[in-house]
């Protein structure tokens, strides 16, 4: 009977002191996650992984509508933190270091011209093998 | 349709990876049997090249936004060549656009290739109502391009729901997966039109490009 009483006891612990409360400012990192039609990765799942244990997720959370999402990462652990953002399969990792070599911003797209820059190459690539391929012999 | 990396385990990728090599190998040897296997070349690149522009053609579908694929049109047109030319456009957009990735190029490659290989035989079977029937080439070209990335949309569902990590929100991310799945309907209407357009066009203008001929 005792021990059952003092088992119900424990969650509801309360003391009848005063209460102290200390603040100290840390970094967090915002992540956005969109897209690459631009729209925002709305409610996409958030898994985070620590520098020191790269195979299970250190936290796991949802991105809001406008896919953002931000977490505090542990001081204690530099290195680079790994962040997958995820929805319907889709999505991407990014790394983003911490202490030592940090930046402010980073991202893992690219910008229309690129794209158009890049495309343009490849499709020329492949108008090329084709010409290379039907050009008559002799 | 793109599964990029680090969303399969590394089983399935391994997996891919070995059916997209066996569907590699049995497509070159069927090209190869060819009497002129470097004719088919030229238009194998060009539809590479409009297979990779495809996925920058986004259809918004609420609340999803998908893209074309042009397996099903590729099979039709390509016959045997079909597979290789996914392969190679698949690579590109994973390197080049991170749209894909390399560890799932195999599991890529199989869904949409395989589906494009079954696309062709399918659009074969028009020669029962005789190689000149328009209506026959308009209706199994629908049905191959339709069916193409059908093929490939149920494919990925299977894989992805079947393999989603219990770290996850389950749930959450199994109602997401099916949200994008059916958003696939619309697309496959899509691409079965214009497959039996470009078919219809072909067999008008320049009947010998259309591989089911053979």
């Amino acid at each position: 009977m005792i021990i059952i009483l003092f088992t119900l006891g424990l969650p509801a612990a309360v003391f009848g002191h005063g209460v102290e409360i200390d603040y100290q400012t840390t970094k967090a990192i915002e992540i956005t996650a969109t897209y690459d039609t631009g729209d925002p990765v709305s409610e996409g799942q958030v898994i985070i992984y620590a520098p020191d244990n790269p195979s299970t997720p250190w936290a796991t959370g949802k991105c809001d509508e406008k896919g953002r999402f931000t977490f505090t990462p542990d001081p204690s652990k530099p290195g680079t933190w790994d962040v997958q953002v995820r929805k319907a399969g889709h999505g991407g990792m990014i790394h983003i270091p911490v202490g030592g070599d940090e930046v402010a911003a980073g991202g893992t797209g690219y910008t229309t011209p690129q794209i158009a820059l890049m495309t343009a190459s490849v499709i020329w690539g492949f108008i090329g093998t084709a010409l290379f391929f039907s050009r008559r012999k002799g | 349709m793109h599964i990029p990396d680090g969303v399969l385990p590394t089983a399935v990728c391994l997996g891919g990876y070995a059916t997209a090599g066996a569907a590699t190998w049995f497509s070159l040897r069927k090209i190869s049997q060819k009497e002129n296997p470097r004719e088919g070349i030229p238009k194998a690149s060009l539809l590479t090249a409009a297979f990779l522009v495809a996925s920058w053609i986004h259809i918004p579908v609420p609340p999803a936004s998908v893209h074309l694929v042009l397996n099903g049109l590729l099979g039709v047109v390509l016959g045997y060549y079909a597979f290789p030319a996914i392969l190679i456009g698949l690579f590109f957009q994973a390197v080049m656009f991170q749209h894909g990735g390399l560890t799932t190029l195999g599991v890529n490659a199989t869904v949409m290739g395989v589906p494009a290989l079954l696309a062709y035989y399918l659009f074969r079977l028009r020669n029962i109502f005789g190689k000149d029937n328009r209506v026959g080439t308009g209706l199994f070209a629908f049905l191959a391009g339709a069916g193409g990335i059908g093929l490939a949309a149920v494919t990925v569902f299977v894989l992805l729901v079947t393999t989603i990590p219990a770290h996850m929100d389950v749930e959450a991310e199994r109602a997401s997966i099916y949200a994008l799945t059916l958003a696939h309907i619309p697309v496959m209407i899509i691409e079965g039109v214009f497959t039996a357009v470009l078919a219809l066009f072909l067999q008008r203008v320049k009947p010998e490009l259309l591989e089911g001929d053979s």
